[in-house]
């Protein structure tokens, strides 16, 4: 095995395992960055979403072999100090209940804005399709158009 | 406005994400929220230098830093954020000065159960509006305030009378000097009051009720900072993934480790075999029985990391002796066995009052349905998993618990280690709904780690392990019968329960239908078990989700067939309910939701009212209305409006946090009445992920939930807002369906039901 270089939240890793592990567990058990959860490892609940080269991916699909190269960003690098607008409306807006399927959701809707500074109701339905058992959706989508409107203003 | 997916039971969407790049977002607006907080490890440590403890409940730190220890998990319910407010409204301390962890329940056992002792306390889950716990910390921040008081006033020689205690600050009223309440914590904190002071009367309040704080454990989870129980890391820790037999209850025969031991970082495969003895070194009295965690047979990969724990596993040949649980062939073999029993009165008499039977007989209208509704898992987004170390004198365990206590009691018999080497730390908690009650997962957790002893082992249940070996919501049937009075509304009932073993009776015997004193004059209520294997736990208002179903479609029947509109006919009925709460509610919704408004073929309206946690008396627990209002078109597919709902609680202390909590409960009734239904195969449940279990996503919910406040009586009480949200919205959306195209669904899922019309 052959370690693959990439990049986390900016800084250059190196990680030697199993080329087939998946990004979500080589940033969890690897790299010991927990903010990535893992929800369903099939690609359904999106709670392991991160951007890789700026798109969001499920990290429990994205092999480490895959990687090589890339710029993968975690929750844990969404901001400088947790004032991106949306996790500031999450406060605001008491969005999360028991979070733990929120840093995907964060991490899908924040690839969202960036696609689509104006995004729709059906955008976010599109986009931000992650499973929230504890049913935060109607605030998910309140804070991710508030948000829309405080970096467009 | 976009427009929402509709639902129907050929096609629910999966979508994939997928997004172009774009600019990186920068822009700095501040940082952390500034408020109340809790620490990324929110489980209690010993305490800093300096750090005065009023109370087991209460330290005040030199830098002011007040301490608020809690005994709830918070599984995403607000507790936490509850309880910081109870303390800041007596303690007159700053709202940014407060933090939270949770108490010790090893320190619990050792100072003779200070966190556990008495009435609600002795329970380390559930409400933290239980009356005594609110009066706890409201007593318990009164007499810390007044310590601070009567310290400034020895510092400054004066009379305490001429001190004021505000925002963590002291104030000598004349000469206007100030301290800190650090300044003068460990003074105060040695102070022995002659009387405990009271606290203000309610209507002094200024935070409590008034305020709106989001939970405090929301900037920790937005930097995705929370240590939930997968997310704990100790030195040389290793991963475990399991395995337990298939069919609850059946055995492992045989497995070969030899096939899987030289991959790559694998350390060993763990067997746990319930029948090995466990004999604990001390009586345990745990707060639930011992025997609903008991240990199931199961094999264990562990490894360097989960990946490679979880590919051997895979890998690792395994034989089950499936035992009696396989004589269950399948989802129609049980659900036959449950209708079948329903055919006479059962075993138990839950509650009979006046003279059904015979009124039965007389009565000029009689309706009659059967009902059935299934196995369901709680799906918590964190999957089961726990991290434990065990030395030969001590065991550690860290745990996303839904009942700390009960898990160190838990661990105790596991390891047969007394109490007080038994130290349980909470962490935070990827949602529950009664999922992480019983235990049973921190029994599992604990008995692969004692295999291993000296080492700490994460073992992770994937979601299929998960989903295969919940403690379900149990599958429950009822035939129910009314015969009308002349009025139209049911003098005589009789219903007969049938249920998976598990089953609650909980609304169907001590509603206000049917509990002394009820609303019908005449009541016969029986249950029956079936001889089942699934294993079953609380499920978000346990049996009430069952029972309201059954019960609010049951009165729509009744209403249709006494010709009357069915939201005057529960006015009429629950006129003779000594609870206005009941009117009121109604009330809220008939006119928020435009109740009786033309709508076009297709299109209609559905109410149903249910309560959670009165057992059986008025002016108790929490009572919740709803208005759905559905169209269903030609091909069958459901699209939901608007779910308006009014609730009574009594009273209420974070208004925004209710509407959380029941705009998060009607979505949760959507799931488990449009969505979920756990299917059994020769034994085995069939569904393992969210492909096969599917949940609403963002695009599937109503686009208008609306909570209205305008049903609460302002009775005395604080009731939970929690679970009662999950009963109505099912019957209020079945009552709908049926409005809209005539079609009545006595079964859940909806999505099993053809709902096409011409």
């Amino acid at each position: 095995m052959a370690a693959v270089s990439f990049k986390v939240n900016g800084k250059p890793v190196s990680v030697d395992a199993d080329p087939s592990t998946p990004m979500l567990w080589v940033l969890r058990d690897h790299l010991g960055m927990t903010g990535t959860k893992y929800g369903c490892g099939v690609a359904q609940c999106g709670t392991c979403t991160v951007h890789m080269n700026g798109d969001p991916v499920r990290s429990c699909q994205v092999p480490l072999e895959s990687a090589s190269g890339a710029e993968i960003t975690t929750i844990e690098g969404l901001s400088a100090s947790n004032n991106h607008p949306l996790q500031q409306l999450w406060s605001e807006l008491n969005v999360a209940q028991c979070g733990y399927c929120q840093a995907g959701v964060l991490m899908a809707a924040a690839a969202l804005l960036k696609a689509k500074p104006t995004p729709t109701d059906d955008d976010i339905d599109t986009y931000v399709n992650n499973i929230c058992r504890c049913g935060t959706y109607p605030r998910v989508r309140d804070a991710i158009h508030k948000a829309a409107r405080q970096l467009r203003s | 406005m976009g427009t929402q997916r509709k639902i129907s039971r050929r096609q629910f969407v999966v979508s994939t994400a997928a997004v172009g790049g774009g600019m990186a977002i920068g822009i700095a607006v501040g940082g952390d929220a500034l408020a109340a907080y809790a620490d990324r490890n929110p489980w209690q440590l010993p305490d800093k230098a300096g750090v005065a403890e009023f109370t087991p409940w209460l330290t005040i730190g030199p830098d002011d830093i007040v301490t608020v220890r809690v005994a709830n998990p918070d599984i995403g319910n607000g507790i936490i954020t509850k309880h910081a407010m109870t303390v800041t409204e007596e303690l007159e301390c700053d709202w940014n000065k407060v933090k939270v962890e949770f108490a010790s329940v090893n320190r619990d056992y050792l100072e003779k159960g200070i966190y556990s002792t008495g009435g609600p306390l002795s329970y380390f889950s559930g409400r933290s509006t239980a009356p005594g716990r609110q009066q706890l910390y409201l007593q318990v921040a009164a007499s810390a305030r007044e310590r601070l008081k009567l310290a400034a006033a020895q510092t400054w020689n004066v009379p305490v009378g001429e001190i004021e205690a505000k925002k963590s600050v002291l104030t000598h009223r004349s000469s206007g000097r100030t301290l800190r309440y650090g300044e003068v914590a460990s003074r105060a904190a040695a102070i022995k009051l002659d009387a405990e002071p009271k606290p203000k009367p309610e209507s002094e309040w200024t935070f409590l009720g008034k305020a709106s704080p989001a939970k405090i454990q929301i900037p920790l989870i937005t930097k995705g900072a929370a240590t939930f129980g997968m997310d704990v890391r100790q030195p040389n820790m290793l991963y475990a993934a399991l395995l337990q037999s298939p069919v609850h209850g059946g055995k492992l025969k045989s497995h070969d480790a030899d096939k899987i031991k030289n991959m790559p970082g694998v350390r060993g495969v763990i067997v746990v075999d319930p029948s090995e003895p466990r004999r604990p070194a001390q009586e345990l009295k745990s707060p639930f029985p011992l025997g609903l965690s008991a240990a199931q047979h199961g094999v264990a990969v562990i490894a360097d990391h989960y990946w490679q724990a979880k590919r051997a596993l895979d890998a690792l040949p395994v034989e089950w002796d499936d035992g009696p649980g396989a004589q269950w062939k399948s989802t129609e073999q049980l659900n036959k066995a449950a209708y079948d029993a329903l055919q006479k009165e059962g075993s138990k008499i839950e509650k009979s009052r006046g003279n059904a039977v015979e009124l039965m007989a007389k009565a000029s209208k009689v309706v009659e349905a059967s009902y059935l509704t299934p196995y369901c898992d709680h799906v918590t987004m964190e999957p089961m998993n726990g991290t434990c170390i065990v030395t030969g004198d001590r065991v550690d365990l860290w745990h996303p618990s839904q009942h700390t206590l009960q898990a160190m009691y838990i661990a105790a018999e596991e390891t047969g280690l007394t109490l007080d080497k038994v130290h349980v730390h909470q962490t935070w908690v990827g949602s529950a709904f009664g999922r992480r009650v019983y235990g049973d997962d921190a029994r599992m957790v604990v008995a692969v780690a004692k295999k291993m002893p000296g080492r700490p082992i994460q073992v992770i249940w994937s979601r299929e392990e998960s989903i295969r070996q919940g403690r379900f919501r149990a599958l429950m049937a009822a035939k129910i019968k009314a015969g009308l009075g002349p009025d139209g509304l049911p003098m005589a009932w009789i219903a007969y329960a049938s249920g998976g073993k598990g089953f609650s009776m909980r609304g169907m015997h001590d509603g206000a239908y049917a509990t002394d004193g009820g609303v019908i004059p005449n009541v016969l209520v029986t249950s029956e078990t079936l001889n089942t294997h699934i294993l079953t736990g609380p499920y978000r208002g346990p049996g009430y989700n069952s029972s309201a179903f059954f019960i609010e479609t049951f009165t729509d029947e009744c209403a249709l067939a006494a010709g009357i509109d069915p939201l005057e006919y529960r006015l009429r009925l629950y006129a003779k309910w000594p609870d206005e709460g009941y009117t009121k509610c109604l009330k809220e919704v008939q006119a928020k939701s435009s109740w009786g408004k033309a709508l076009p073929k297709g299109m209609g309206q559905g109410v149903a009212i249910s309560n959670w946690g009165m057992a059986g008396k008025p002016e108790a627990g929490t009572t919740v209305a709803a208005v759905a209002t559905v169209e269903v078109s030609k091909k069958g597919e459901l699209l939901i409006h608007a779910i308006d709902v009014a609730f009574d609680t009594g009273r209420i202390v974070n208004q925004d946090e209710v509407a959380a909590q029941v705009e998060g409960g009607v979505i949760y009734g959507l799931n488990m009445t449009l969505n979920e239904g756990l299917n059994v195969k020769d034994g085995r449940i069939v569904e393992g992920n969210y492909d096969e279990y599917p949940m609403l996503r963002i695009g599937d919910i109503p686009k208008k939930i609306n909570v209205h406040f305008g049903g609460l009586s302002n009775h005395g009480r604080f009731g939970e807002i929690g679970e009662p949200p999950v009963g109505p919205i099912g019957p209020a959306v079945g009552n709908a369906i049926f409005r809209a195209i005539g079609k009545r669904l006595r079964t859940t899922p909806f999505r099993e039901h053809d709902l096409s019309w011409s």
